[in-house]
């Protein structure tokens, strides 16, 4: 049957955010997880971070209290600039304090190879 | 395992295995998977709430983003003036119309939501008609709900399999 318009954001790391992955496009829909660094006031742009990776998120749409120091999801669009920086124009957003990091790490890593054996046993 | 074992469960279902329900050709109220025969007519999702459209007295439409799709869900909101309701108990019809107000009042953007209902076909479309709302606070929920969605499916498949050795 078919889909519904809204694209779901998908589940993506701030370490897989980088030029040589699928999901560095532009316009892609995706689910980021990081840790609050940076925040402006004055343009509503974030900085989080997991490990030593970094992205900038836009939270201009969100209706957010932000806190530096605590880990956050949101859900958006990716917008490559033309020095190749991404940027997520967030669509929501939510504070995840108290998430098991590697615990959503595994169970991405399970998720993903269960979609991949569901995908590939339809298609053959 | 017969093929409508789970009929009237609310099976938890991750959103693109939902998505690719297909209306069961033997029964107009089941659907089933691509690559199974079993019949289904209830779902579990939970995830993000991404859109909401709200029709006062009418309907609230939302979808529910688990991270493999969005879900469309649909709360009906019209129970006082809708003739389908008006052969039932009024007390009952008001209890009912108020928990579909409260849970209207729960789906908000950005909120974690753990939805039951019904699974129904709406323009080519599979959807969920809602019967049950929970707000999800527990960031390690969803988690939980990708494990367990994995481990049922296989579980499913399995016991089908074994079905089919059996039979032959």
């Amino acid at each position: 049957m078919a889909s519904s318009a809204i694209n779901s954001g998908a589940l993506a790391t701030l370490q897989e955010l980088n030029s040589t992955s699928p999901h560095f496009k532009q316009g892609a829909s995706l689910r980021v997880t990081g840790r609050l660094q940076e925040f402006s006031v004055e343009t509503a742009v974030a900085l989080i971070v997991d490990g030593n990776a970094t992205l900038k998120v836009d939270t201009q749409h969100l209706n957010l209290n932000l806190r530096l120091g605590s880990i956050y999801q949101f859900i958006g669009e990716l917008l490559i600039q033309p020095n190749n920086e991404a940027i997520l124009k967030a669509r929501v957003g939510r504070n995840v304090d108290g998430i098991d990091l590697n615990l959503y790490y595994q169970s991405l890593k399970l998720l993903r190879e269960f979609i991949s054996d569901q995908m590939s046993s339809r298609s053959s | 395992m017969a093929t409508d074992a789970l009929y009237n469960t609310h099976v938890k279902l991750l959103a693109f295995d939902f998505l690719s329900l297909t209306p069961a050709p033997s029964d107009p109220f089941a659907f089933t998977r691509p690559s199974g025969n079993l019949l289904l007519t209830r779902a579990e999702t939970l995830g993000v709430v991404t859109t909401r459209e709200l029709k006062p007295d009418r309907f609230l439409k939302f979808s529910v983003d688990d991270g493999t799709g969005c879900i469309p869900c649909i709360l009906w909101l019209n129970h006082l003036t809708s003739p389908y309701f008006s052969r039932r108990n009024p007390s009952d019809v008001r209890l009912v119309s108020e928990a579909a107000t409260r849970f209207a009042s729960q789906v908000q953007l950005g909120a974690v939501v753990r939805v039951r209902g019904r699974i129904t076909g709406y323009r080519g479309a599979v959807q969920i008609t809602v019967s049950d709302v929970v707000v999800e606070r527990d960031p390690n929920v969803e988690l939980l709900h990708w494990l367990d969605c994995v481990r049922l499916a296989r579980m499913y498949a399995f016991t089908l399999l074994l079905m089919c050795i059996r039979k032959q």
